[in-house]
């Protein structure tokens, strides 16, 4: 039984800080390196197997007194949460061996190997949890776990402020969580999961709605939620670039197995007013995080912002999904969860690759991480820029690479809205739609910027100048993510089943049938098909590879009525081969027509002056200032000019101006607060006169009100 | 026309007022004919009597003229004034081994190019400049060669350039993520040469340097020791568009020194053919202002008018650009009246069509909104950084030299006005050019039906002497500096064009715009390198 | 904007015939010194010599006209002793000995970057004529670009100025082959009134080979026209004028 692995997983997994503790601390990396990576290998072995099989398999533990049986249970969503995470820990467990030789002798390495191997052990614990004691009791590892590791180089101010935030953020958001599920644990005592869904049913409206929005908004902490997610753009920029990775590719899909674990599997949502919120709020995530990353000139919070960005659209895709099943749409409903869950594990794969690009760029181009002083690191870094690259593309969307496929699955199921009654949800449909569109432009500039500013061009500064090529670790942990970026892309077919497994439970159908035909051989299978319809997809070439390949087939298609069979049809993999074949077509022909002759390469044309420096060519700021101007009702920004004179007035010696903008959430949101609780602190300090009287009267005051409470109930 | 009084009180107490000022250190010599006082300072003194002739007689300065003797540096700095307010040179002496003067622009912004241009030169160094970067001479030439002394030779290529120096310009924007935006010197379709890098953090322009004088030919050297004739040739073609105007000052000039006046008839037609080169002049920048704002039909519309007074200016002057159209002491040509009679009909009838199209402009909205309220110019500034000509013009100023001191045949009952406005936006600079054009044309017909008859020209013993050529150009006010010696040859040619002096000012409408705003305020100021970089 | 393009229709064809049909319209061209017929007196030999850009010479049977040196100041039309007509006419563009039009391939698409260097502006402002509608260049498929790097045809205006010399040699060698250098105006061709000196080259000749070589100052736009028509190879020779 592959569950007898998880001990294993476990001992693996406890023995890193151990080896470490014996070894020196430059030893450290290496030993992380090794322990993480096995351990991850037989997470993912494990997680792998239950998620073909589709097999939930349920443990107790042990007994506790006052709460009952401690149980695990480990179910198709927990095992689909589990894979990802193993998927992001293997290559950043690689990664670490040459990343964190540069905090040998700054800061215990010992503690780094004690905390990291600890924080995926909670990580895995919440998401086998099977009930709600283990579970929070996970959870709180892992928020404390993260803050140590988030604050890992703690010498720096800044970064221990950015963990104290992360740190009060998400324990607001995990008393929110809590009441979620004590409001559905009413009564019993019977803390496990299994308990809580008989409970659930017995759930009055108010409830229900009392349970989503707590679990949503509690969740949704970790989850990258706008308004309540400010700690990521802090909290990832200020960690060492692999705790980011695993900030933005585990810790952050934790708060998506919240809010899942509980409103699609305890408490599944029938009505479609959750939905529209989470469609609404994950739009508005989506477009205030790209709109954020854009401009911005710091590698790590840009990146950091396209996470709330990319959650957005995966809280959007799960809304939209929602709303489907509870207007009795499974079918549709199925692919917006696929398409959500898909564009989770693709964001945990590109994010954690770019953030370890981000890394390696750090470590190896002198701690440099503004991407206005960076440029040209393609010719010092090829590797790194090619799996950069890689990263970047998929997370603009571009075929052929991850993003585009779940980026098209989202639009497409938001564009199937016309199924639905209301007028209304079809509006909101619409627009949302509008947003994540407009989101996926904002995306191609955004990482366009990153791309080409960090990467092409001239180096503007000395330290990208003397940048180096990673070690190997590095570029191989890189590696695998940019291939896994690739295959995600070009073979969705195989993907899409796993995904339904996942979602069956709680559409209650299959939407393999519906999403991915199978190959188009005339005469056998596809019988469901108008048979001139099958013979048109043959002569297009969709059966090719029948006999060769497993799986079903290698086309997306959302099958309509019989007067329109095709509702969306696509085929990354075809497409590919397409691309390959055009290309070295092109290649082709290009060498026929340029045979024998000499390639000239001249310099950039520059207008004709004298040499191209790098303070005249284009800054990450610079490209991407039309964003701040156009959106600039949003940005607000409060330049701050000071043309300093030397001697009179027409002669300027420097002219200084800066910009300071407050994020759209901290104007709307977090100044009122901070305001509504001053003045209620005000009013409290009133009370403390300080003399003993006053405070004789407030103690006998408190008395007689517990006094009176106790006689009327 | 008569002088304003109040202006000519004011000229004449300019030794009383020195005198009280400066007590004997500034001498006085004042010259009620020509209106022109010579003011004799020494360095110490140079500063205030500039300030106080910029801000309390409010002149404006025209240039500043180096010239170098046998024993010592002369330097000589010219303001004029208003109608009557008359000319005033302050002369300073150096010795040949002091380079070192305060600098005015402090005090008197607009000489901050001047000063500049004159320091990479002649090598004086103006104390207290802050000086920023190559000017006239680019990063390749040489520190300590200065090619407009007398030692300098100038007829050969000048060997010993730096190969490969190493060239960074100097930026003075601070914020994050600020960089520099090349434009130029080869960019665009037809652009003249000349570098502008444009300090931003993107989309607006923060700071506009201009690297000029990609075109420096230098005029002022190779015209030194040559005939006036000769001379004449160069004056007519360092500046195509405006060959007319700059040889009109040159040989306006030399006929001063020479005490010669040309005739009356010729003095007559040099007005007619300098309205009609203004004429076609403001065509051109109204059809660079349409295409600029990307408005096809409109810049075709103003093209037609152009092409059609080039080909009129070459049927009855024999040349497009009126080259060869004048000589010292007259024309080269005369044109019969029935000709100046042709001209001023055809004139009329390109007008008719300008104002067609001002009338459509005006009533587009896409094209006002790309200019108003778009490089804007204050009239405070304006008059700091001394604009002169159809810019200086929208931003509230109205000097014009054919007011001021009514050369050729201004003085004779020739009516005008002289077109204002306030904005000192683009669409303020359109409108001038518009009403200028058309003040032109009028111009033009009222020398065509007043014509008096007599010789074009007359003949010219050259005498030694200096005089100051100046000439309303249809950019502006131009100065032509002549110094002749013994023989009539030219000593010094000193040449201050309007272009020089705009560019000079044109960072103050280009700063704060953004990107896509600059070719269109370049257009509305209508500049040209040429005259500037000489 | 339907009143402009109404404006546009109403203005009806302006453009000239050429090459197809010879432009006579009065003043497309300020012609140049006529010098075919004279015979040889000494009235001519001093206007000759009298001559400042030294474009006139007197041989044994008259006058001989070296326009590319000829700077139309008229002084050899209109001194007292003026004996010499100007000639109409601008099909003046001819090939250097080196020179060499483009390949077949360019003759419907010739793509121009022009360069100013140290022109007076003269010479650039009747380029820019070219593609005003009374000339209309891009029917005959000439286009001006604005970076060397499409560019078939350099075309470069002015003396050559010191510190435009870099900017030029570099332009010329972003350009990709085949390419044709075009002279345009005499100072382009011989320095005119500013070269050689300490500041200007005296013409580009010396830093870059030239093809075709188009006299005047400044050349008017149907001499442009018939330059740039011989350097795409449109015309087999000087002389073939008119023949497409």
């Amino acid at each position: 039984m592959m569950v007898k692995l998880l001990p294993l997983f476990f001992i693996t997994c406890m023995a890193g800080p151990l080896i470490g503790a014996i070894l020196p601390d430059k030893k450290n990396p290496a030993v992380i390196a090794f322990t993480g990576a096995v351990s991850s290998l037989i997470l993912l072995w494990l997680s792998g197997s239950l998620l073909l099989s589709g097999r939930t398999f349920v443990e107790p533990l042990w007994y506790l007194a006052p709460f009952g049986k401690l149980v695990i249970e480990i179910d198709r969503i927990s095992a689909l949460f589990l894979f990802i995470c193993g998927l992001v820990f293997f290559p950043v467990s690689i990664f670490s061996a040459g990343y964190m030789k540069q905090y040998i002798g700054k800061y215990s390495l010992k503690s780094f190997n004690l905390f990291f191997h600890l924080l995926f052990a909670s990580v895995v614990l919440i998401l086998i949890a099977g009930d709600i004691f283990l579970f929070f009791i996970a959870w709180e590892a892992m928020s404390i776990l993260c803050y140590l590791l988030v604050n890992y180089e703690h010498e720096d101010d800044e970064k221990t402020r950015s963990g104290f935030l992360m740190l009060a953020m998400s324990e607001a958001g995990t008393i929110a969580a809590l009441l979620a599920f004590i409001t559905i644990a009413n009564g019993h005592g019977d803390i496990a999961f299994a308990a809580l869904r008989s409970d659930a049913s017995a759930l009055g409206h108010i409830a229900r709605w009392a349970v989503f929005l707590l679990s949503f908004f509690g969740f949704g902490v970790k989850a990258g939620l706008i308004p309540v997610s400010s700690w990521i753009p802090f909290a990832d920029p200020a960690s060492p670039r692999n705790i980011s990775a695993i900030l933005s590719g585990v810790i952050l899909n934790l708060g998506i197995y919240g809010i899942v674990r509980i409103n699609m599997d305890i408490l599944p949502i029938s009505f479609v007013g959750p939905g529209l919120i989470m469609l609404i709020m994950g739009t508005v995530s989506a477009l205030v995080g790209i709109l954020y990353a854009t401009p911005e000139r710091d590698m790590k919070k840009m990146l950091a912002h396209s996470s709330i960005e990319n959650m957005g659209i995966t809280i959007a895709g799960l809304g939209a999904g929602f709303i489907f099943a509870s207007s009795g749409q499974p079918a549709l409903a199925g692919i917006a969860f696929i398409a959500a869950f898909y564009h989770m594990a693709n964001h945990s794969i590109y994010k954690g690759l770019l953030f370890l690009g981000a890394g390696a760029i750090d470590c190896r181009a002198g701690g440099c991480h503004n991407m206005d002083r960076l440029g040209g690191l393609i010719k010092k870094m090829p590797w790194t820029s090619l799996f950069f690259l890689t990263g970047a593309l998929s997370i603009a969307g571009m075929p052929p690479f991850n993003g585009f496929v779940s980026e098209w699955l989202t639009l497409q199921s938001l564009l199937q809205c016309s199924v639905l009654s209301s007028k209304a949800i079809k509006i909101v449909f619409v627009l949302c739609g509008a947003g994540l569109a407009l989101t996926a432009a904002l995306a191609v500039t955004c990482f366009v910027k990153a791309f080409g500013m960090s990467f092409l061009g001239m180096a503007r500064s000395k330290q990208a100048e003397n940048a180096v090529e990673a070690d190997k670790t590095m570029t191989v942990s890189m590696g695998i993510l940019a291939a896994l970026c690739l295959l995600l892309g070009i073979l969705p077919t195989y993907v899409i089943p796993v995904m339904d497994h996942v979602t069956q439970p709680y559409v209650h159908q299959s939407v393999t049938d519906e999403l991915v035909p199978p190959f188009f051989t005339v005469g056998t299978g596809n019988n469901k098909f108008p048979k001139a319809f099958v013979s048109d997809f043959h002569a297009l070439g969709a059966q090719i590879g029948a006999n060769e390949l497993p799986g079903r087939g290698l086309v997306i298609m959302h099958r309509g009525a019989a007067r329109n069979p095709v509702i969306f049809a696509m085929s990354p993999s075809y497409s590919v081969v397409m691309l390959i074949l055009l290309l070295s077509g092109a290649f082709v022909v290009v060498r026929l027509f340029t045979k024998g002759r000499a390639l000239v390469r001249k310099p950039a044309w520059s207008g004709g002056i004298r040499k191209l420096i790098p303070d005249i060519t284009y800054t990450a700021t610079g490209f991407s200032n039309p964003v701040r101007v156009i959106f600039a009702t949003i940005f607000r920004p409060i330049t701050i000019s000071d043309p300093r004179e030397t001697v009179s007035e027409h002669f300027r010696s420097a002219i200084k101006r800066d910009r300071k903008e407050v994020h759209l959430v901290d104007r709307l949101l977090g100044k009122p607060l901070f305001r509504g609780g001053r003045y209620i602190a005000d009013l409290l300090a009133k009370m403390h006169s300080g003399s003993v009287n006053a405070y004789a009267a407030y103690v006998i005051m408190s008395l007689l009100i517990v006094l009176a409470i106790q006689i009327w109930w | 026309m008569g002088l304003p009084l109040n202006n000519i009180v004011k000229f004449i107490e300019i030794p009383d007022e020195v005198d009280s000022r400066w007590q004997g250190r500034v001498r006085v010599n004042l010259d009620t004919v020509g209106l022109c006082a010579y003011l004799e300072s020494d360095t110490a003194c140079l500063q205030d009597v500039c300030e106080w002739l910029f801000s309390e007689l409010e002149l404006s300065f025209a240039t500043i003229v180096v010239e170098e003797n046998a024993s010592s540096l002369q330097l000589t700095y010219i303001f004029y004034g208003e109608p009557g307010a008359g000319q005033v040179n302050v002369l300073v002496n150096l010795p040949l081994s002091q380079t070192i003067v305060p600098s005015i622009s402090h005090h008197v912004h607009a000489a901050d190019w001047q000063e500049r241009e004159a320091e990479d030169l002649f090598g004086l160094v103006f104390e207290g400049h802050p000086r920023l970067g190559d000017f006239v001479l680019h990063e390749e030439w040489p520190e300590g060669v200065n090619p407009m002394r007398k030692s300098f030779n100038a007829a050969m290529p000048y060997p010993n350039r730096e190969p490969d120096p190493d060239w960074r310009p100097m930026a003075l924007v601070e914020s994050q993520g600020a960089f520099m935006m090349p434009v130029g010197p080869v960019y665009s379709d037809y652009a003249e040469s000349a570098h502008f890098l444009l300090e931003t953090v993107g989309e607006d322009v923060i700071r506009t340097i201009l690297r000029f004088f990609y075109k420096y030919r230098g005029i002022e050297k190779i015209s030194e020791g040559k005939t006036v004739d000769d001379v004449l040739l160069i004056a007519e073609r360092f500046s195509g568009t405006c060959a007319f105007a700059h040889s009109l000052a040159f040989c306006q000039a030399v006929e001063e020194i020479c005490g010669v006046e040309a005739p009356e008839r010729a003095k007559a037609l040099r007005a007619l053919l300098a309205e009609l080169e203004r004429f076609r002049h403001h065509v051109t920048a109204i059809a660079g202002i349409c295409a600029s704002t990307g408005l096809a039909v409109a810049a075709s519309q103003a093209q037609i008018s152009e092409e059609k007074l080039l080909r009129l200016t070459c049927r009855f002057t024999g040349h497009r650009y009126l080259f060869g159209a004048n000589t010292i002491g007259g024309l080269s040509f005369d044109l019969t009246d029935e000709e100046c009679g042709k001209i001023s009909t055809a004139a009329w009838d390109i007008t008719d069509k300008l104002k067609e199209l001002k009338e459509m402009l005006m009533f587009t909205s896409s094209f006002l909104d790309r200019l108003e309220q778009v490089g804007m110019v204050s009239a405070d500034n304006a008059v700091s950084y001394g604009l002169v000509g159809p810019v200086a013009r929208a931003s509230g100023l109205s000097r014009d030299l054919r007011e001021i001191w009514p050369y050729a045949g201004y003085g004779n009952g020739l009516r005008f006005h002289v077109p204002r406005e306030q904005e000192g936006d683009g669409y303020a600079r359109l409108r001038v050019l518009f009403a200028e054009a058309e003040q032109s044309v009028n111009l033009i017909s009222q020398v065509a039906s007043s014509l008096s008859s007599g010789p074009v020209n007359v003949d010219i013993d050259l005498k030694p002497g200096y005089a100051l050529g100046r000439v309303e150009a249809p950019l502006g006010a131009a100065f032509h500096w002549v110094r002749l010696g013994e023989n009539g040859e030219v000593l010094r040619y000193r040449v201050m064009t309007p272009s020089f002096v705009n560019w000079h000012g044109f960072h103050l409408a280009a700063e704060n715009f953004a990107f896509q705003d600059f070719p269109i305020i370049m257009a509305t100021f209508g500049l040209c390198i040429a005259e500037s970089d000489r | 904007m339907t009143k402009w393009v109404v404006k546009g229709l109403k203005t009806g064809i302006k453009t000239t015939g050429y090459p197809g049909i010879h432009e006579t319209a009065e003043g497309v061209s300020p012609g140049r010194p006529g010098v075919s017929g004279i015979e040889g007196t000494e009235d001519f030999k001093s206007i000759a010599e009298s001559c400042p850009a030294d474009a006139l010479t007197s041989t044994k049977d008259g006058i001989s006209l070296e326009q590319r040196r000829c700077i139309d100041c008229f002084r050899c039309s209109r001194l007292a002793q003026n004996r010499i007509t100007r000639d109409d006419g601008y099909e003046w563009a001819d090939f250097t000995a080196a020179g060499k039009p483009l390949g077949p391939a360019f003759t419907r698409s010739v793509h121009i970057r022009i360069v100013d260097a140290g022109a007076c502006a003269a010479c650039l402002s009747e380029i820019k004529l070219m593609a005003s509608p009374y000339y209309n260049v891009h029917r005959l498929g000439l286009f001006i670009t604005p970076t060397p790097r499409m560019a078939d045809v350099l075309m470069v205006a002015g003396p050559l100025t010191e510190h435009m010399r870099l900017s030029l040699e570099k332009t010329f060698e972003a350009m990709p082959t085949p390419k044709v250098v075009i002279a345009v105006g005499t100072c382009a061709l011989s320095g005119g009134v500013f070269g050689p000196s300490f500041a200007a080259q005296g013409g580009i000749g010396k830093t870059m080979p030239v093809d075709v070589e188009i006299p005047g100052c400044p050349p008017p736009p149907l001499a442009i026209i018939h330059g740039l028509l011989l350097a795409s190879g449109k015309f087999r020779k000087q002389k073939d004028g008119g023949a497409l």
